[in-house]
């Protein structure tokens, strides 16, 4: 429990450190907020303009490809806010550079510090918009869910969050090999994309492929479906199952890689 | 000056194939991104149950889509030339300017190069996808078509470096000018008709749209390369393009001179 508490303190503290040094140009601060906010409208432009020519994608109306989007979002920020940079970006370039040896030094867990190390305090303040949308997405479905929906829904968002954890953990790792892994970084940040339409867009192979093979459908697709209502239990439990596995499989590439490590620092 | 280009050029073509594997595997990712949004499109057209979408065909859709993908990944959006206010901010300017040749010619050589290597490295990719989707494309046989095309591409490549080099030589006066640019590459996106054609949107935004210089990026030479412009029409937007260029290329050469001007840098 003490323990618990130190990391957490440390977080804060990680918090107030990543505030302060992304503060330190404020117009660039909030023209980046600006930015993403405006992408976030444009996208939302973009599928009103698609649904003007169509009724529904499937399954799937307007106001429920409302709430995909804002889910998807909420996991896309929630990810960028935290990890995904430290261990897409951060990670390789400390050990391309041979700097990990001082982090490697220090009496806090190596994971934990790699992968919070920078907070992303702009995509914070740019998540507030997209908490706005996926409430005015509620409000056009009617708010029509009950207790245990949203509890599920909350439960598959976290668990996105773990399966997007390992996966980026994964990736990064190869790093302690290659030095550079950049390139499949960019190729998970597509993919990942893929999960804020509805899988209803793919026939066949492909689709059989987004939902089980890469299980993309637990990113956005599975909460959403859980708030409406519609989610088969059978592949909620498919969801929680595959991100537990792949978070043990991550952990432990992981601590191969430290293995493998050899500095590059004079 | 034409021998110093080709050499930034050689360097440039160098540099970006440094890291290969990592390099072909981001092409793949850009590839990819595009190729989800075409089963996007596929998808609708299934579900409307029409032949026709805001004015486009599911061939001319996949066409666009495809056309303006490579356009935007390879020649646009990947491109914002951040070597300019970088060599402001860190005072590496002052290196080059006591060089032989201005940093401008310098920046847009290096810019060209950079779209010209990843122009050709998208076209061997998208070739590949487009082998996949033959009886979904439109090929363009006209050659007079053809010309106006590659000349409008040319025009937007040259429009894109000068929206961006006005933002970057912004440095002089701001201490990070990337905030800027991602709003920007952000609103390009859309407004230039990468990610769908302008004719879907209602008749307000497009009119609001067509005011400023952003369309001419893809969605005017995609309209070339469809047939679904006429050519003295072509000719007018073309005049338009290069009015656009004129004043963009006078409001870089204001930000330079005034720049310069108050431009210091420190260090040993």
């Amino acid at each position: 429990m003490k323990a618990l508490g130190r990391y957490v303190t440390l977080f804060v503290l990680l918090c107030r450190v990543s505030l302060m040094r992304q503060m330190a140009y404020r117009p660039h601060f909030f023209l980046m907020i600006f930015g993403k906010v405006i992408r976030m409208v444009l996208l939302l432009l973009f599928f009103q303009a698609v649904f003007f020519k169509v009724e529904a994608l499937g399954q799937w109306t307007f106001d429920q490809v409302l709430l995909l989007f804002a889910t998807f979002h909420m996991v896309d920020y929630l990810m960028s806010i935290t990890f995904q940079r430290n261990l897409s970006y951060h990670l390789p370039a400390l050990i391309q550079n041979g700097n990990l040896d001082s982090r490697m030094i220090l009496p806090v867990n190596l994971l934990f510090l790699s992968s919070l190390e920078s907070i992303d305090m702009m995509d914070l303040v740019s998540f507030i918009p997209c908490l706005g949308l996926l409430a005015y997405a509620l409000y056009r479905l009617g708010f029509a869910f009950t207790g245990l929906q949203a509890l599920m829904y909350g439960l598959l968002l976290m668990n996105a969050l773990m399966f997007l954890f390992a996966v980026v953990l994964i990736i990064a790792t190869i790093s302690f090999w290659t030095t550079q892994s950049a390139g499949l970084g960019r190729i998970f940040d597509d993919l990942t994309r893929i999960g804020r339409y509805p899988l209803d867009i793919f026939e066949g192979f492909w689709k059989f492929l987004f939902i089980y093979v890469l299980p993309l459908a637990l990113i956005a697709q599975a909460p959403s479906q859980a708030l409406l209502g519609s989610l088969d239990p059978g592949f909620a439990l498919y969801a929680f199952g595959c991100s537990t596995l792949l978070v043990v499989l991550a952990v432990g590439f992981w601590k191969m890689g430290l293995r493998a490590y050899s500095s590059t620092s004079s | 000056m034409i021998r110093k280009a080709l050499f930034i050029f050689r360097l440039v073509f160098l540099e970006r194939s440094a890291y290969r594997v990592n390099f072909c595997l981001e092409i793949a990712g850009g590839i990819l991104s595009i190729l989800i949004v075409v089963c996007l499109w596929l998808a609708v057209y299934r579900f409307s149950g029409r032949a026709e979408l805001g004015g486009f065909t599911l061939a001319e859709m996949i066409t666009y889509l495809l056309g303006g993908g490579v356009i935007n990944s390879f020649l646009l959006t990947t491109a914002e030339n951040p070597e300019t206010s970088q060599a402001i901010q860190e005072g590496s300017l002052s290196n080059l300017l006591i060089q032989p040749i201005s940093p401008y010619w310098v920046w847009i050589f290096r810019d060209l190069a950079g779209k010209s290597f990843l122009g050709l490295i998208g076209l061997s990719g998208y070739a590949i996808i487009a082998l996949f989707f033959t009886d979904l494309l439109v090929f363009c046989t006209d050659p007079l078509r053809l010309i106006l095309f590659a000349v409008a591409l040319t025009a937007a490549a040259l429009l894109q470096y000068l929206i961006f080099e006005a933002l970057n030589l912004l440095a002089f006066w701001i201490e990070n000018t990337y905030g800027i640019r991602f709003t920007m590459r952000v609103i390009l996106e859309v407004v230039g008709g990468a990610i769908i054609p302008l004719s879907f949107f209602p008749p307000m935004v497009q009119k609001a749209f067509v005011l400023l210089p952003f369309p001419y990026l893809v969605y005017f030479p995609m309209q070339i390369y469809l047939n679904k412009i006429d050519l003295a029409e072509i000719l007018a937007q073309l005049a338009r393009i290069a009015v656009w260029m004129a004043v963009l290329a006078a409001l870089n050469a204001f930000l330079w001179r005034k720049g310069l001007s108050r431009y210091t840098a420190m260090g040993d």
